[in-house]
């Protein structure tokens, strides 16, 4: 179903001061590790595809992510950061181990599931929210990065509600599979305290405790993040009430 | 898509009650989920169906439906969140149509944001949708009736006092009840709906005052019905005598019988009952529908399931203002037929009559 509000339960429009940097350094690092992941994936994606359409749209997607952890690297130049990434920051390194799991059993459809719904849903959903409160062209990077993502979610949304109409059962069973692998370490990476240690991204310490100084919250991100995952599963079509069910089982 | 008879829409009206259905969706098997942990997740959740209901008529019917969750926090029902809420109540109905609910009932909040003004909520075809509130009065109607009756009061003798005469739910016990009592005192704060109200009773030949405030009636009220919740039960004091019976009605329900009002039968009201049999799956029994006696669901949503019962997917109760005694007993005559009654009385400190007591 298409969602047709945004439900948004928490205040925000504010702009941050300069001395916020190490801050948005360390939400640089979070969002460029994720793209350079992304974009790995997608390479990983053009070899499994058959299809030469196939395989230049996986390596064009490749390389426009390539192109958002490059924006984001220049942003963090503007603020007179440097952005570094860690594809093999354990969570990071989890997710992409479980894409690579779909490779090598050819699953192209498993592919889109993990990059697209799940990884692409928390991407959006926290760009947005940084675009949001983050100054200047900041901020319009992230919405700009955001709106791209967007399409490209609604891309593999037409194409994976086809593949569901073909043996929904089979399809929501291969959903909730990739689930428990991928967004348990999303729910873990998530989580309002990182318990299991330092997330291997973090410049220093963990981040979440200084989000508040720039009008973000780790409490806003997973919420903005679980909603608009929801969403994306609904436009899918599967049930809402399984879904739902699904989410409250996840590791807080 | 299942093809569904009816569908539901509410929302849960304390964190406990959250934390309850939670509790069962993730599992006996996990811990529960920690209370700050509920409140930062619950309102992100976007409105979606919690599980299937399942009732069966007294006569053999059976119908098929859905709960909707709106997912509206339970600290968020204060007009400062009335656009955030009607969105979910829109999301909500779309959820419904979606499932393909012949017929919708607007349960709690869902019902009063709404206004009985369908034209608010999405598209649809072959999906119709009710308010509920004339099996509501129908129930608050009956219940104060049996309350006399259970107090040996001669109702005839009464001066009816309604919060919230103006609403919906109100206007109609209202014209249900005036031609019973001797005197009727309505209030609410639009005074030019108050003055028309006023002169659609006093037509039929009944003793109206209206007022915008409480403390403005010349006299004491013996029998209240509370149709819009009271910022404070204490604006009732003083009103009303302290032996009164105080139908509390309103959402969220908040009139406790201790404290103030020691003296009043304070009950709740606009509540039916299952007799049939009623089923959830997941089985969210007694979490939903969080009462002290079996399958009691308030009446509003029991209108959608009564008329799917009945096979009448029809928008019985629209609009504000339409409900007619007429319209009352042809309700409650459908909901009785299928063994859907008045729920046996109770408080916030319990029951107040035997459960198997119910007025038919």
């Amino acid at each position: 179903m298409e969602p047709i509000i945004c439900l948004d339960p928490s205040p925000t429009e504010c702009t941050s001061p300069p001395s916020s940097a190490p801050i948005w350094q360390d939400v640089l690092a979070h969002a460029m590790t994720g793209e350079l992941l992304a974009a790995m994936n997608y390479a990983s994606l053009s070899e499994i595809c058959s299809d030469p359409a196939e395989v230049a749209d996986a390596l064009e997607h490749a390389q426009n992510e390539r192109g958002h952890a490059a924006a984001f690297a220049a942003e963090g130049r503007k603020i007179g950061v440097d952005v570094s990434n860690n594809v093999e920051a354990k969570h990071w390194k989890r997710l992409r181990g479980t894409f690579l799991q779909c490779i090598a059993e050819r699953d192209f459809i498993g592919c889109l599931i993990v990059q697209e719904i799940m990884l692409e849903s928390f991407a959006l959903a926290s760009y947005s929210r940084v675009a949001k409160v983050a100054p200047g062209s900041l901020g319009e990077t992230f919405a700009r990065i955001a709106a791209e993502e967007e399409e490209h979610l609604a891309h593999a949304v037409a194409i994976l509600k086809t593949e569901r109409a073909r043996d929904a059962q089979h399809f929501d069973d291969k959903v909730y599979r990739l689930h428990l692998d991928v967004m348990t370490t999303l729910a873990q990476m998530l989580a309002k305290d990182c318990k299991d240690g330092h997330c291997e991204v973090c410049h220093a310490s963990c981040v979440k405790p200084s989000l508040f100084e720039v009008s973000l919250s780790a409490v806003q991100l997973r919420g903005a993040s679980l909603q608009q995952y929801l969403k994306t599963l609904d436009m899918l079509g599967i049930p809402g009430q399984v879904t739902l069910t699904w989410v409250t089982q996840l590791p807080v | 898509m299942i093809d569904l008879d009816f569908a539901l829409i509410g929302h849960q009206d304390s964190w406990r009650a959250v934390a309850d259905v939670l509790a069962v969706l993730r599992g006996p098997q996990r811990t529960p989920l920690p209370d700050d942990e509920i409140r930062d997740i619950f309102p992100w959740i976007p409105p979606r169906a919690l599980c299937y209901v399942d009732v069966d008529s007294v006569v053999g019917a059976k119908a098929r439906g859905v709960y909707i969750d709106s997912f509206i926090p339970p600290d968020r029902l204060d007009a400062a969140c009335v656009r955030e809420n009607l969105a979910r109540v829109r999301a909500a109905a779309a959820n419904a149509i979606h499932a393909g609910a012949k017929i919708v009932s607007l349960g709690g909040f869902s019902s009063i944001l709404i206004e009985g003004d369908f034209d608010q909520l999405p598209e649809r075809e072959g999906t119709v949708f009710t308010t509920g509130n004339t099996l509501t009065v129908a129930y608050i109607v009956q219940s104060i009736r049996k309350m006399c009756a259970l107090e040996d009061r001669d109702i005839r003798s009464s001066t009816l006092l309604i919060v919230g005469a103006t609403g919906d739910v109100g206007s109609g016990c209202a014209r249900c009840l005036a031609p019973l009592v001797r005197r009727v005192l309505l209030f609410a704060r639009n005074v030019e709906r108050l003055r028309r109200l006023a002169a659609e009773l006093e037509a039929d030949g009944a003793q109206v005052e209206v007022a915008t405030d409480l403390q403005q009636f010349s006299s004491e009220a013996d029998v209240v019905i509370c149709a819009a919740s009271l910022a404070s039960p204490a604006l009732l004091l003083g009103r009303i005598a302290s032996h009164a019976i105080v139908c509390d009605a309103g959402y969220p329900k908040n009139l406790s019988p201790r404290g103030e009002m020691p003296g009043a039968k304070v009950f709740f009201g606009g509540l039916g009952q299952i007799t049939g049999g009623m089923r959830f799956a997941p089985d969210l029994h007694g979490i939903l529908n969080r009462h002290p006696f079996p399958d009691v669901v308030h009446g509003c949503l029991l209108e959608g399931v009564a008329l799917a019962l009945e096979g009448r997917f029809e928008p019985f109760s629209k609009g504000r203002g339409a409900i007619t005694p007429e319209r009352v007993k042809e309700m409650e005559t459908i909901a009785a037929r299928h063994g859907i009654y008045l729920a046996p009385l109770y408080n916030a400190d319990g029951p107040l009559e035997a459960a198997g007591c119910s007025w038919r």
